[in-house]
């Protein structure tokens, strides 16, 4: 199923792609210690299939010194979103790749130290001169050494060099927040060194990565790319008969289905091991079924092998409607657009259904045989982010409460009513190495309550928080049924001394609703009344998504005057006694 | 004639298959850049099924000299 193209096919059609044909564009800068001639056009190719237009640099053949120390390099005028820095083992060893033994114990260990240190002097000459994101490969480990197999017996040896290199890249790139580690070692444990790696292409034009495997190591870059975008999926719909489990379950009955630690019924606990662990760091689940309930739901309540339990979807349609209706049904429960599912079901019927109703939707092809599921998921890489953030790891739980609120909410007919009950505590919080993360990842992610959808990356957001022409947080809300966390941004430029003007004001979508808007905007306002300032601007610039908060300035008293939305900080703003508003 | 190697080559290449002769080499068709030539190599290895050594890649000038090591291979290209 992960078969790839041929090399000279991604040429040949990268030639064909016009380079802005798509709305969603990137700038990528490709540097690499060695030939990597067909990389970026195989990166075009990929980026095109998922309708983002890729506009690549390739820096000369092992130029990437010269590239990142020279200010006036083509590298930052060109200005890339995303820049990977691709070393390898050989390069980096030099003659020590073939004679590590000519030169001591401590010899090697200060060997690494200092390509450690000239690696992150470049990485911090490349964020002082420039704002892309970086991404660097680690070593790939070779099986031989010239020790052979005394080579286990050996301190710090050769093969310990190496392991000792990933690890002190990975901990210096823990702290550098717009460099991360692209982890070529595994890549080489996926496809074996004895395919990535061929003498002959290596001795030929020292192209380390052989022809075949440049569309796969391109493969392993989109994730980076879906993620800057901020288009990263957001729930996965599955359905439930040969799917979570083998058979029909209203024909097989519960104890005829296959779900087990026998084949095959072991394939499909397999799978939902799989989704759990997605769940669990923050990809949202539900259940899209035709089914009746009661079988259905005894099964996820009952059985035995059962991995993923009712609690870990955050919505659950299971009944005799088309699979369309309930999937529009899934979006405005979980507030999320249908841009943001992955729609996975055995079914082909369905998947056409899908497919044509709602293209919007990832509705990825699936192979009969169920222990090639999570394969397919993963072949996706659409669940990536740079970061996993607690709110992330939160999510399904936070989720859970929100149906708890919704259900609450349907109980109760006055919202007013509902919303005094809620008990909407808003924290407002400043920027610090925990909250800017998730400051940009909001930024990046919020569609629907969102002013301007201006899109911000953390280096960005790191920027503004020490500008003291910006004012800049976050809020956190809380309420009785938990915690939401980080759900709101607020960034205000401060213009001059009697205007400011609010450049980005947004709310996650699951704290809509609830008016926690009206505490923040009180925040701000008050902020200005204490720096004297007379009028507070804002624009609403509409997209596709963000029509509700389309009337949120008017509502708060905001005054239209030639398109910009004026707050006259004067007249006095009232917040809603039933929000409770403090600082950090 | 050699259909299936000219064809290869006009895929790899991006130019005409009429274009194709004998003589074509790097300076009579611009996109056979170095890295392209081993591209070629590379799709011949996989659709003749056979391997070239270092030399052999080397040596090529010209397409009459993918023939030759082709033959010598044992490829039959019905010329």
């Amino acid at each position: 199923m992960d078969n790839e193209e041929s090399l000279s096919k991604y040429i040949l059609d990268s030639e064909k792609l016009e380079i802005n044909n798509f709305n969603k564009k990137i700038k990528v800068a490709f540097l690499s210690s060695f030939t990597i001639n067909g990389l970026s056009e195989s990166l075009k190719v990929k980026c095109s299939k998922k309708q983002i237009s890729c506009n690549p640099y390739v820096a000369g053949y092992n130029q990437y010194n010269q590239e990142i120390l020279d200010k006036k390099s083509g590298l930052y005028s060109f200005s890339p979103d995303i820049t990977f820095l691709i070393l390898d083992t050989r390069s980096i060893f030099g003659d020590l790749f073939h004679f590590p033994y000519s030169v001591t114990k401590s010899e090697r260990e200060n060997f690494v130290n200092q390509k450690i240190t000239e690696i992150i002097n470049l990485i911090t000459k490349f964020n002082e001169t420039s704002d892309s994101k970086l991404v660097i490969t680690n070593l790939s480990l070779p099986h031989y050494s010239p020790h052979g197999i005394a080579e286990t017996k050996t301190n710090y040896s050769f093969h310990d060099a190496i392991i000792d290199f990933n690890k002190k890249l990975k901990e210096k790139l823990l702290n550098i927040n717009s460099a991360y580690v692209f982890d070529f070692f595994k890549f080489i444990i996926k496809h074996g060194e004895n395919n990535v790696f061929n003498f002959q292409n290596y001795l030929f034009g020292d192209i380390k990565i052989s022809l075949d495997y440049i569309p796969y190591l391109a493969n392993e870059f989109m994730p980076y790319i879906i993620s800057f975008l901020g288009l990263t999926k957001k729930c996965i719909v599955v359905d439930l008969d040969n799917t979570l489990w083998g058979g029909i379950v209203g024909e097989d009955g519960f104890d005829g289905i296959r779900l087990g630690p026998q084949p095959p019924g072991n394939a499909f606990v397999e799978f939902q091991k799989y989704l759990k662990a997605l769940s669990q760091r923050g990809i949202l689940l539900a259940i899209n079924s035709k089914n009746n309930f009661d079988d259905a739901i005894q099964v996820i309540r009952e059985h035995p092998f059962m991995i993923l339990t009712e609690s870990d979807f955050s919505c659950i349609k299971i009944n005799w409607n088309n699979k369309a209706s309930n999937m529009q049904e899934i979006s405005k429960e979980l507030n999320i657009g249908l841009d943001s599912f992955v729609f996975f079901d055995d079914d082909p019927i369905n998947r056409e259904l899908i497919r044509e109703s709602m293209p919007e939707i990832t509705t990825p092809e699936l192979p009969h045989d169920p222990s090639l599921y999570s394969e397919v998921i993963q072949s996706l890489h659409d669940f990536s982010t740079f970061q996993i953030t607690s709110e992330d790891t939160n999510r399904g739980q936070m989720y859970l409460e929100q149906k708890q609120r919704t259900e609450s909410q349907n109980s109760i007919s006055d919202i007013s009513e509902f919303l005094k009950k809620l008990n909407l505590e808003i924290e407002i919080k400043k920027t610090n190495s925990f909250t800017i993360p998730r400051i940009s990842q909001l930024t990046l992610k919020t569609n629907q309550f969102n002013l301007t959808t201006k899109r911000y990356h953390e280096d960005q957001i790191k920027k503004f928080s020490e500008d003291k022409n910006i004012l800049i947080g976050c809020a956190q809300i809380r309420d009785k049924f938990g915690d939401n966390g980080i759900t709101g941004v607020f960034i205000v430029e401060k213009t001059n001394y009697d205007e400011w003007f609010l450049d980005t004001f947004l709310l996650s979508c699951r704290v809509m609703g609830r008016e926690a808007e009206k505490a923040i905007l009180y925040f701000i306002l008050n902020e200005a009344k204490n720096n004297n300032i007379k009028r507070l601007k804002a624009k609403f610039i509409p997209t596709k998504k963000n029509k509700p908060i389309e009337n949120f300035l008017p509502d708060c008293q905001f005054y239209e005057k030639d398109g910009v939305w004026i707050y006259n900080l004067d007249k006095p703003f009232n917040m809603p006694d039933f929000l409770t508003l403090s600082e950090e | 004639m050699s259909e299936k190697l000219f064809k290869i080559i006009s895929k790899v290449m991006n130019v005409n298959y009429e274009n194709i002769t004998d003589e074509s080499n790097p300076s009579t068709i611009p996109s056979w850049t170095s890295f392209n030539g081993y591209v070629l190599l590379y799709e011949l290895e996989s659709n003749f099924n056979v391997k070239f050594s270092i030399d052999e890649a080397m040596d090529v000038k010209n397409i009459a000299d993918i023939k030759r090591h082709l033959k010598n291979h044992g490829v039959n290209l019905n010329d």
